[in-house]
């Protein structure tokens, strides 16, 4: 015969308190003896209890008393039951078992005689169907595993087979039940766990003395873990409920453990803890990354209290064998971790604390399918999104238009070097000397390219219309709410002339820039539009920071951005400014964070302030006569750009839009912008450069003026009739642009200056036979007479062309040289480091005789192609730059910068308003029940 | 403001209103076309020059620098054991070599480079070299083109002298009246620093009666000149500018004597060439010699003197095909003399001629032609003793050939020439010819451009010159 013991531990729980006893006293195999007891709690509970089991039925325990104090208390002073197996039926005051739970639970106990501990079905308390434990296992970490999916719902696929059971390395404390003889046996729960992980530690030395340990599928209990959800204040201690479970998982853990593996495990954890700290810090959890330090130091400076656990647990450790293999697999280790990369990717943080019972999920504001990597359903729902169809088409658009740029040898022409080297050779430039800062950026991609460079740039510039069509389609999500519309907008920005023109010239500052520029107009509209109070306001505070690193890529590419953006900032700062606290704040920071980054160079750029109008790559001029209709129509002109009228349509449908009434305010914005960009291209265009970067945030202005009006055309859809064909009209107008545009480039080939198989600026016999220090002088028949360069042993990395020039006098050697007039002007060069003299063709026969003529210099080689000559006389190789300190320190001071901005910047736990709602409004908590 | 705004047309018209604005500003500011400006060349003085007498044994030799730049420098003449240096400029060196003397670098740096001009002159009235042999010291090059009579016309002495101080690889190509020659033996001498050698033409090809010779190096530079003697007399073939769609032979004296053409085509294409004479009064194509067809890779020998022979000219050879030229001149008498001229460049820097000379007996011609413009030149005697004359001015008419008799002490000068400002492109050559037992003695020497100036061509350091231009 069973008899049974039911013991009800209350703690301020009379929430549920009611609920559970109603349950304990409904059970169909009804409780022999039901004891309550009650840690002091000050919501009623008692009186609730003493309703249920009487006034002698209840322990009063005082107010800082643990579970297991409580449990033990209890059972100290409850009479043995003579002639019965008896039973000891740990119930939670916020768990309700349910009617049949204990007659389960019983006839498990009856078919396997050996058990000695056995535990229900766990339930959520809310969401009924919730499933949150059968049993639960260990990880090597000390993380409690329940095996179950985030939000798994019950369907019986947990429900064991046959009869029910599962064999289980511990069930929860709360509904567990208990042999009475091995309670005593064992001791009983520790009381040095007062709240957390006593069951698991119970339950270890349970099975490690030869007792099994069930999960019995049938019996179900509802459990509202409102202590770990922190749905009450725990008084048993003063800590945050987290930092406590992860110290005592930690510490049940190293108390079972044989020795070695123990010391083992302690090892793995501390550097998992650190590990752990980093990320929590990276997402701005600094209270996770302090308990996560809190629980592996209260481990590791307390080895005596360690010690007197494990002395108590001999018999645990003698029997870890049996224990072993109910630990989690290491698969489950790499799911976790998977699981922490999406949480972060998605906002949730890197990783949901250790501390709860099962892998909760805050139920908060959901992305929806915006989102490309959500946990379920990865590729289905990718490929659903139509923001991956349209990348995907875009990028089907590029291949087509690029197909002679894809493949082959050098990439270059234009604007750009042809890319050479690696990653190395990049950071080697960076470090060595005061070089422009994009260079860090590329080198920062390269290495990501596997330390290809030409990967990069491919990615950067030949990609640029699908990148800038995925930027444009997601950065405008939180603006746009029509998707077809949002899918034409980012489909006609990526196919503007300014992003074919990018490609055919090889511009890749502009292409960046390109690309970025959706993510600025997102960032600045979440800085801007906020309207939160400044203390609750830390999204837009984010956005600031996301603005000003991103500004000082782009400002890195393309100086000309940062002025246009000051300006834009400014102008907002006069209109918001006394509208929305904190505006100014963030736009400063915004502003400030390029200024701070890239200091040095942007000094340099104010000494020679025609610098500004230059971007990333080799100094390209563009005609100052482009004609006033192309900068209407937003064509930036010179190689790749379709006809003027392939914009026609957006323009078309732009002036459209105003003519409906609404969003007035933003589309006279999106207006304005538009006008000042143009306007803006206008002066840099006459200053013969390239208004590609004015241009692109004209673009941006009108298309966002005019995709916000577009949901009207649905409506006209709807409304049939005329209205319908001239919905037809429109939309067939505003694709007309994207299309055109598309189909022209195709045609096109993205015919430019950019080439594949360049050749190489530096002959092979140069490259081979230059030692350190010495150049090859690269001479040039142009129109204006001879161009030259100097080459360093290998072709340049791009950013080199902005080296210091090497000075008039070193042109004026040069050009003695080409005139064959004697002298010292090759003895000149050489001391300035000059061995070899490259001449590719076509070559200009006076400059072959200059050069043939001269006594110091030799001819190696001269074909159609190309001639080569080398000097004769002594090379004195060129000095390396002295080790700069300032440089140095700099560079460090720059990485810090750009880490504190990063921190600050990533995106934390994305709703830190959650705890501020926890609480559960009375009226839902009655309906649950 | 704020009712234009709400009002929908309101709205459209402001938008409308402000690109039109745009549209007028970007209109305005719109530059005219801007002629690209081809920047020019600049004159900057020569600031060293070398040069190489190939043969100066039993031979004259005459270096100067005429007076014209500023400053200090030096002349080294390599006279053997006994160097000579020379830093007056306008003075003539002259001396009489003994036989024998190998060949002789002529160094000039700083002031003295300028213009620095230096040639051999031999005069022999006996033997089978009789006849005056001239040639103006050669400068090191990659690259040589030698036009005139074959090895199978006479004793062709190809005269190398690597002065550097990298080893040379000299190629030979010989073009025939057959077509190109191809020679084992015309490739692979290899010339250490230093070194000089005479290579006879017979032995690299035996047969040509008339030849184009080119002269090239794979790696390094040498000097090179071409000695004929054959049974007409002897004297240098002057060097004669590469291959070229047009080519100008100036040079040609008023006196009496056969006058021989010769045309070499050495592409890979037949080439029609226009010939015309530019002579005292115009410029004429010649009767019956309006066009010479010259099959690819070979020599063609066109006798004018029917046409030229008693008048100063110069011939004017266009063909769409590069040819290269030479022209024989041969002299009067029982025994006769040859002399040689060949294409030559246009002298807008100015020319310089080290030896001239003019006595009862010998008289030194300065033929200048004007074929596309007229031409103003300036000609400027330099005396090796005495008072210079005063410069002579020359107008010469476009489409015309003036001669000069020049008139000097008789003791030598050199000769300057240098074309004013503003002037047309003018070519020019000297011929001097002495009276001599049993026939005219003769040497001629097509007016090269004088080592005073170079054009320095304007540079700028451009780091987008690692990318070819696009075509």
């Amino acid at each position: 015969m069973h008899s049974v013991t039911a013991i009800v531990v209350a703690h301020d729980g009379s929430r549920w308190l009611r609920d559970t006893l109603r349950a304990v006293l409904a059970q169909t195999r009804p409780v022999d003896r039901g004891v309550g007891v009650d840690n002091g709690s000050r919501d009623g509970s008692r009186d609730l209890l003493g309703e249920a089991f009487g006034k002698h039925g209840v322990v009063q325990m005082p107010r800082g008393s643990g579970f297991a104090e409580a449990v033990h208390e209890v059972v100290r002073r409850l009479p043995k039951a003579p002639g019965d197996t008896e039973w000891i039926w740990l119930i939670h005051d916020d768990c309700a078992p349910d009617a049949r739970a204990l007659e389960f639970l019983l006839h498990a106990a009856d078919e396997y005689p050996e058990t000695a501990v056995l535990g229900p079905k766990l339930r959520d308390w809310l969401d009924r169907k919730l499933l949150l434990e059968v049993g639960v296992t260990v990880a090597r970490s000390g993380r409690r595993e329940t095996g179950l999916e985030a939000r798994e719902y019950d369907q019986g696929q947990h429900d064991a087979e046959p009869r029910g059971v599962r064999d289980v390395l511990a069930v929860s404390s709360a509904g567990m039940l208990i042999r009475r003889d091995v309670w005593d046996e064992l001791g009983g729960l520790d009381a040095r766990l007062p709240l957390f992980r006593d069951d698991l530690d119970f339950c270890w030395r349970a099975r490690a003395a030869g007792h099994r340990v069930l999960a019995v599928t049938a019996a179900v209990a509802w459990h509202a873990e409102a202590s770990s959800k922190r749905r009450r204040r725990i008084a048993a201690s003063d800590d945050h409920p987290r930092r406590l479970a992860r110290r005592y998982s930690l510490f049940v853990l190293m108390a079972n453990l044989p020795f070695w593996t123990m010391l083992w495990s302690l090892l793995r954890n501390t550097v998992g803890s650190l590990i752990r700290t980093v990320l929590f810090l990276v997402a701005k959890q600094p209270a996770h990354a302090v308990d996560e330090l809190a629980a592996i130091g209260s481990v590791l400076f307390h080895p005596l209290r360690l010690r007197r656990a494990r002395k108590a647990r001999k018999g645990s450790r003698a029997g870890y064998r049996l224990v072993k293999p109910m630990f989690s697999p290491p698969s489950l280790a790499f799911r976790r971790a998977w699981e922490m990369v999406q949480n972060q990717l998605s906002g949730g943080g890197p990783m949901d604390s250790a501390g709860r019972h099962h892998a909760v999920r805050q139920p908060g504001a959901e992305e929806g399918d915006e989102l490309l990597n959500d946990d379920d359903g990865f590729l289905r729902r990718t490929f659903a999104s139509p923001g991956v169809r349209l990348f995907v088409l875009l990028t089907a658009v590029a291949i087509a238009a690029e197909r002679d740029l894809l493949t082959g040898g050098l990439l270059g022409g234009g604007a750009l070097v042809p890319v050479a080297g690696g990653a190395s050779d990049l950071w080697a430039f960076y470090t060595g000397e005061w070089a422009p800062p994009y260079v860090a950026v590329l080198a920062v991609l390269s290495t990501l390219t596997f330390g290809k460079t030409w990967l990069a740039v491919s990615i950067l510039l030949l990609g640029c219309v699908p990148l800038s069509g995925l930027s444009a389609y997601l950065a405008t999500r939180s603006f746009v709410s029509y998707r077809p519309a949002r899918v034409w907008m980012a489909a006609t920005y990526a196919l503007l002339p300014v992003a074919t023109g990018v490609v055919a010239a090889g511009r890749i500052g502009s292409a960046v820039v390109f690309i970025l520029l959706p993510v600025y107009a997102s960032l600045a509209t979440k800085v801007l539009a906020d309207t939160r109070p400044v203390s609750f306001n830390r999204v837009a505070r984010r956005a600031a920071w996301g603005l000003g690193l991103l500004l000082a890529v782009g400002t890195a590419f393309a100086p000309i951005l940062y002025v246009f953006v000051a300006v834009l900032g400014l102008l907002a700062a006069l209109s918001f400014g006394g509208v929305r606290r904190g505006v100014g704040g963030n736009l400063l920071i915004s502003l400030g964070v390029p200024l701070l980054l890239l200091g040095p160079w942007l000094a340099t750029i104010v000494q020679d302030p025609a610098r500004i109008l230059r971007e990333a790559g080799l100094p390209m001029t563009s005609s100052p006569r482009l004609a006033p209709e192309a900068l209407l129509t937003l064509n930036p002109g010179g190689p790749g750009t379709p006809p003027i009228w392939a914009t026609a349509g957006l323009l078309a449908v732009a002036l459209g839009a105003l003519l409906l009434r609404r969003h007035q305010f933003i589309v006279a914005v999106g207006w304005g912008v538009a006008i000042v960009g143009v306007l803006a291209a206008t002066v840099v265009s006459r200053m013969s450069t390239w208004p590609g970067v004015p241009l692109a945030f004209a673009a941006t202005g009108l298309l966002v003026s005019t995709a916000l009006a577009a949901h009207r055309v649905a409506e006209f859809r709807r409304a049939g009739g005329l209205r319908k064909a001239g919905a037809f009209l429109i939309v067939l107008v505003a694709f007309a642009t994207p299309v055109a545009a598309a189909t022209l480039w195709i045609m096109d080939q993205a015919d430019g200056p950019l080439q594949r198989n360049v050749r190489s600026p530096l002959p092979a016999i140069a490259e081979a036979q230059s030692k350190p220090g010495q150049g090859t002088l690269l001479i040039r028949t142009a129109d204006t007479g001879l161009t030259y360069t100097v080459l360093h042993g290998r072709i340049p990395v791009i950013g080199e062309s902005e080296r210091a020039a090497y000075g008039s006098d070193f042109t004026d050697a040069v050009a003695g040289l080409a005139s064959g007039r004697g002298g010292g002007d090759a003895a000149e060069l050489a001391g300035r480091g000059i061995a070899f003299v490259s001449v590719p063709a076509p070559i200009d026969p006076a400059l072959r005789r200059a050069l043939d003529s001269e006594p110091t210099m030799a001819r190696i080689t001269l074909t159609d192609r190309a001639g080569l000559w080398r000097m004769t006389g002594p090379v004195t190789p060129e000095r390396p730059p002295a080790d700069d300190t300032w440089h140095r320190w700099w560079l460090y001071g720059q990485g810090v910068l750009v880490v504190i901005v990063l921190i600050l910047a990533a995106p934390g736990a994305r709703t830190p308003e959650t705890e501020a709602v926890e609480e559960i409004p009375a009226g839902r908590e009655r309906v649950a029940a | 403001m704020r009712r234009l705004i709400e009002n929908r047309f309101g709205m459209l018209a402001l938008v409308l209103i402000a690109l039109g604005a745009v549209y007028g500003v970007a209109f305005v500011s719109r530059p005219a076309p801007a002629v690209p400006v081809k920047a020019e060349p600049v004159r900057a003085p020569i600031a060293a020059v070398s040069t190489v007498c190939p043969d100066p044994g039993g031979a004259m030799v005459t270096a100067v620098t005429p007076p014209n730049a500023e400053g200090t420098g030096q002349t080294l003449i390599e006279d053997g054991d006994e160097p000579a240096t020379v830093d007056e400029p306008g003075k003539l060196w002259q001396k009489t070599m003994a036989a024998g003397t190998d060949p002789m670098r002529v160094h000039a740096t700083g002031a003295m480079a300028s213009g620095l001009e230096a040639a051999q002159t031999r005069r022999t009235l006996t033997g089978a070299a009789r006849g005056l042999a001239g040639v103006r010291c050669v400068d090191p090059g990659a690259d040589a083109w030698f036009v005139g009579p074959g090895p199978a016309a006479g004793d062709l002495e190809l005269h190398l002298a690597n002065v550097e101080s990298a080893p040379a690889d000299v190629a030979l190509v010989v073009y025939s009246g057959e077509g190109q020659v191809i020679a084992e033996r015309a490739s692979g001498l290899l010339l250490k620093p230093g070194e000089h050698r005479v290579v006879d033409l017979k032995k690299v090809a035996p047969s040509p009666l008339v030849m184009a010779l080119n002269v090239s190096t794979g790696r390094g530079r040498v000097a090179a000149a071409v000695e004929a003697a054959t049974p007409e007399g002897v004297d240098w073939l002057p060097q004669t500018t590469g291959p070229a769609e047009r080519v100008v032979v100036p040079g040609l004296p008023g006196s009496a004597g056969r006058r021989e053409l010769y045309v070499a085509a050495p592409g890979e294409s037949d080439a029609v060439v226009d010939v015309k004479a530019v002579l005292k009064d115009g410029s004429y194509a010649l009767e019956n010699r309006e066009t010479v067809e010259v099959p690819a890779g070979s020599v063609v020998t066109l006798d004018l003197s029917t046409g030229v022979t008693g008048q100063p000219a110069a011939i004017v050879l266009t063909s769409e095909t590069p040819v290269v030229a030479g022209l024989k001149i041969v002299g009067t008498g029982g025994r006769t003399d040859v002399a040689f001229t060949a294409g030559a460049p246009p002298i807008d820097l100015g020319s310089v001629v080290a030896d001239a000379r003019s006595t009862k007996d010998v008289t030194s011609r300065l033929i200048l032609s004007a074929p596309d413009t007229a031409a103003d030149v300036t000609v400027t005697l330099l005396p090796r003793e005495g008072k210079a004359p005063d410069p002579i001015e020359v107008a010469i008419p476009a489409a015309r050939t003036k001669e000069i008799i020049l008139k000097g002490p008789a003791k030598g000068f050199s000769v300057v020439v240098m074309p004013k400002t503003g002037s047309g492109p003018v070519y020019g050559g000297r011929v001097m010819e002495e009276r001599a037992a049993g026939g005219q003695l003769v040497t001629a020497q097509p007016l090269a451009v004088a080592r005073t100036w170079t054009l320095v061509p304007p540079v700028t350091e451009q780091p987008s010159a690692v990318l070819s231009q696009p075509s």
